[in-house]
């Protein structure tokens, strides 16, 4: 499955990039195809484009904070959780996308 | 018509007043029975104390305490109208007698202490830092002056003379009292005054006064025997209010005894013993100079603006010391052992194991800070780009002189002499200040000393030069001024600082000089003096310099005309501040206008350094202003030739100074001209930071083996390795933009970690720490376990130099790694983790070591 996720926390020093890697990691032993871009501290990075989130069956959202461009996103089905959700268990947001 | 024998009326109340009958419901009580001539008696039903409800000390005495039922009986011809009046007033009245007095509050459990301390609800009391530092020991409380103990050698001559004598001195307190009240402002000092004027007319104090006069006593000794006995009365009693009492009846017959005769009332100076922490309503100079320095750890006063005698000596002589310490009296009571932290700015007592603990870290970690790069004193100040600074210290007294070169001061910018002159019965000698001019010219060994003549008068008053009071004493006739009519005193200290001038190199400068009249009347004094000591064949220096303060705005436009006239300026920031602002220093209600960042200000300033540099004389500046290491990039952009400052800020300010370059300092100085605010020059020097970031990592910041047992622990244990390599001066604002974000959800990662960060400006550097504890603690991870290792991340918040950032977002998505966490768990040393993280991050291994 192609996924395209956005990381964002408070503060964005840390959490925002944790989160990244581990949604990359975990998507990538459940067999995802999945680019992250990350809101943080350095403002927005790898940022996902157009075609990427055409091309997407879903959009992960791991937010505690409002996510910017958030048009871009339209129509596609999106699925937002507390970027906490992306540490604790990001096998199960992606159980969920699935289902 | 005939006297008969009335029967008494009486009737039966209960005290409805949660705080039993102090002294306000007790005075409203008095004045409604003083209105009738019956007799009355008031007997507590619980404890079968009897007073005379005409006297508010009588009826305090009875100890009378909520629900507390009591009788009063009523004899004489009013009886019916006064049964009436009695009652209604302690029915109706009474229960809304007790407003809670202002000042009267519990200790303050309160944000701002240190999250450890915080954790656990300790008891505490805060003020004003003026002197910073952490002190330890035990409460001596000064008083302003102790009522004597009992005058046993004054004999008594005369019962009715000696009862004169009081009936006299009552009256005149009560004068004095209603004096005041007519001035007063707030409604607290109105309600004191009001106390204070009840006791003194009070008919069971008068009594007991008469009593002993009656017995054989002295007027003074039936004071002193009085206030005594009420002060051992009230001492007793289980309610606060009361046991408060106390302090206003000795107040009181120390105002009395002081109108009997005020040669009884000589200071008695306190003995310290063991290491102490002395407590005063204020301090004289001489007072606080007559403390044994050796076990005075710290001073709370509790009313002192920052910049008063007490303040100034405290800070020069590295004195910890709060000011403006409300509800003291909780925390402070005599013997108990405490800590004055006046780097935070409270004061709690030493009794529970956390605090101890606490202060057991603090005390290493400052020592620690003082350690770290302990330079050599002797070494020039220079700024980051080489630009020689020269930092002088400001003394009172001789002793502070040492102090002051041991900390590297390259000279004495400001000798304040008043010290010399101040409270004591005659002015000082030509020789004993001869002695202590000498003494500073000797240890300053070569370096510039700059001696100023005494600046009495203002809020410095010197008995001996019977001054009488002014209206508005910082306006009046002080410094300069009093020269002309006090020439004796001048000339005496001009022929002490001459003499002493043959020993080196000293300077003499001018206070609160306004007008060029002033200076050349001050330099023809010195002529003269020169004159006589040739004549008597004395040495002396043959030029000598001479200077004059830049204190009256009025000076700033007089520059060209004042430089034909004098070799140097030195700039009171403290005074200047608050002649161009008209802001009283001493004056809380306008203390927020009172401040060296008004735009104006720092333009005034400017105007001043041009000009003087202009004609090509030297200027330095000696204020508060000086000191505070945020205005420094902004007074060495100014091309001030000297920076003096209290001795024990020389350290810390050389190093802040090494890390300034001209360049930026010149480019925020004109930031700062262009503000329109002083908010916004405040502003702009938060978020300035000096060049040369340091490096990410250091083997400083890598802690292996901690101890801590609390989240609060550990942070605090973070916190003070970067306040110890000086990455951080602000360990509460630092410290608290950590907690900050840690309360939007917790930092633990799961799998032992914790990551706490923040984005401040309370640091000086971006800095990565990392601690590795020795057992697991709690830090309400994702995963509910214990924490073992923790890496912190501190970011700058307003950013000119490297940015980190791309470093950090590597470390963050490197701890999600197995791989990447277990070898800094299993790391064997600081140097391996630094190796480890360096490689990691792609940072060029340069930390420090």
């Amino acid at each position: 499955m192609k996924i395209v996720a956005v990381t964002a926390c408070p503060t964005g020093i840390a959490h925002t990039y944790m989160a990244a890697a581990r949604l990359e990691k975990v998507a990538k032993t459940m067999g995802h195809e999945i680019k992250v871009e990350t809101q943080g501290a350095m403002g927005i990075e790898n940022k996902l484009t157009e075609s990427d989130i055409r091309q997407a069956q879903f959009a992960i959202f791991a937010v505690d904070i409002e996510v910017e461009g958030k048009e871009r996103f339209h129509g596609v089905k999106v699925i937002q959780v507390p970027l906490q959700d992306a540490l604790k268990s990001p096998e199960a947001i992606f159980a969920k996308i699935q289902r | 018509m005939t006297q008969k024998l009335e029967a008494s009326l009486q009737f039966v109340f209960e005290c409805p007043l949660p705080n039993g009958m102090h002294a306000r419901p007790a005075s409203h009580l008095a004045e409604a029975a003083n209105r009738f001539a019956s007799e009355y008696t008031l007997t507590n039903l619980r404890n079968g104390l009897v007073a005379n409800p005409k006297s508010v000390l009588g009826i305090i005495a009875a100890d009378i305490r909520l629900h507390d039922r009591c009788s009063v009986d009523i004899i004489g011809d009013d009886q019916q109208a006064a049964l009436k009046a009695l009652h209604q007033f302690v029915t109706e009245k009474l229960p809304s007698c007790d407003v809670p007095l202002a000042g009267i509050a519990s200790p303050g459990r309160n944000a701002n202490l240190p999250r450890p301390l915080q954790a656990v609800d300790v008891p505490c009391v805060f003020g004003t830092s003026v002197s910073r530092g952490v002190g330890q020991g035990k409460v001596v409380i000064l008083r302003k002056m102790p009522l004597p103990d009992d005058l046993t050698a004054e004999p008594q001559t005369d019962s009715r003379r000696e009862l004169t004598r009081i009936e006299g001195a009552i009256s005149a307190v009560r004068q004095q009292l209603n004096d005041k009240l007519k001035y007063s402002l707030t409604p607290t000092g109105t309600a004191v005054l009001q106390a204070d004027l009840a006791i003194a007319g009070d008919v069971f104090l008068i009594q007991k006064l008469k009593e002993e006069i009656l017995g054989g006593k002295s007027a003074a000794q039936a004071i002193v025997r009085t206030g005594k006995f009420f002060i051992d009365l009230f001492a007793h009693s289980e309610n606060e209010y009361i046991r408060q009492r106390s302090a206003d009846i000795e107040e009181i017959c120390l105002q009395l005894l002081h109108e009997v005769d005020p040669a009884l009332l000589n200071r008695t100076a306190v003995t310290l013993h063991e290491p102490s922490v002395v407590v005063a309503e204020t301090l004289a100079p001489q007072q606080f100079l007559e403390l044994d320095r050796r076990w005075l750890k710290a001073l709370v006063l509790e009313h002192s603006g920052a910049t008063s005698h007490a303040a100034i000596l405290a800070r020069s002589l590295g004195i910890p010391t709060l000011t403006d310490v409300r509800n003291g009296h909780l925390i402070l009571s005599e013997g108990r052992e405490v800590v004055v932290d006046a780097n935070r700015g409270f004061v709690v007592p030493l009794s529970s194991e956390p605090v101890k603990r606490f202060y057991e870290r603090e005390l290493k970690t400052l020592q620690k800070r003082k350690a770290s790069r302990a330079e050599d004193t002797r070494a020039r100040t220079t700024t980051a780009d080489g630009i020689p600074v020269e930092l002088a210290a400001n003394v009172s007294t001789g002793e502070e002189i040492g102090v002051a070169f041991e900390n590297g001061a390259e000279g004495i910018g400001l000798f304040r002499t008043e010290m010399i002159f101040l409270g004591r019965d005659d002015a000082p000698s030509e020789e004993e200040q001869f002695a202590i001019y000498s003494e500073a010219i000797r240890a300053a060994e070569g370096r510039p000393v700059i001696v100023r003549t005494f600046d009495i008068g203002g809020d410095k008053p010197a008995r001996y030069l019977n001054q009488p009071a002014e209206e508005n004493p910082f306006l009046g006739n002080r410094g300069v001024r009093l020269y002309t009519a006090h020439q004796k005193l001048l000339h005496t200290q001009l022929r002490a600082m001459l003499r002493s001038s043959a020993q080196g190199p000293l300077q003499i400068i001018a206070p609160m000089i306004s007008s060029l009249a002033e200076v050349k009347h001050f330099k023809n004094a010195i002529a003269e003096v020169a004159q006589q000591l040739q004549q008597d064949g004395i040495p002396h220096a043959p030029n000598i310099k001479v200077g004059i303060m830049v204190e009256v705005p009025a000076v700033a436009f007089m520059i060209e005309e004042l430089c034909q006239e004098v070799d140097f300026f030195s700039i009171g920031t403290n005074d200047l501040i608050q002649y161009f602002v008209a802001a009283d220093r001493s004056n809380r209600e306008v203390a927020t206008l009172y401040t060296g960042s008004h735009p104006a200000f720092l333009r005034f300033l400017k105007h001043i350094c041009d000009q003087i540099h202009r004609a090509g004389k030297w200027v330095g500046i000696c204020g508060d202003m000086a000191a505070e290491r945020r205005y420094l990039p902004l007074l060495i952009a100014l091309g001030l030739d000297e920076l003096s400052v209290p001795a024990i800020e020389i350290r810390e300010l050389k190093r802040e100074i090494a890390r300034l370059a001209r360049p930026e300092c010149t480019k925020l100085l004109e930031q700062a001209l262009r503000c329109r605010e002083a908010a916004e020059v405040d502003g702009l020097l938060a978020s300035h930071r000096s060049e040369q970031p340091e490096s990410l990592l250091s083997e400083d910041l890598v802690l292996l083996d901690s101890t801590s047992q609390s989240k609060e622990e550990v942070m605090q244990e973070m916190v003070d390795a970067l306040y110890v390599t000086h990455r951080t001066h602000d360990r509460q604002l630092f410290e608290e933009a950590l907690w900050a974000r840690e309360a939007v959800y917790s930092t633990g990662l799961g799998y032992g970690f914790a990551t706490p960060h923040c984005k401040t400006d309370a640091i000086n550097s971006d800095s990565i720490c990392v601690l590795r504890l020795n057992g697991p603690i709690h830090w309400g991870s994702v995963d509910g376990e214990g924490v073992r290792m923790v890496v912190l991340l501190a970011l700058r918040s307003s950013e000119n130099g490297a940015n980190h950032m791309q470093v950090f977002s590597t470390l963050a998505r490197k701890l999600m790694n197995e791989d990447f966490r277990q070898h800094l768990v299993k790391s064997e040393s600081a140097r391996q983790v630094i190796t480890y993280l360096g490689e990691q991050l792609g940072i060029a291994n340069n930390s420090e070591t």
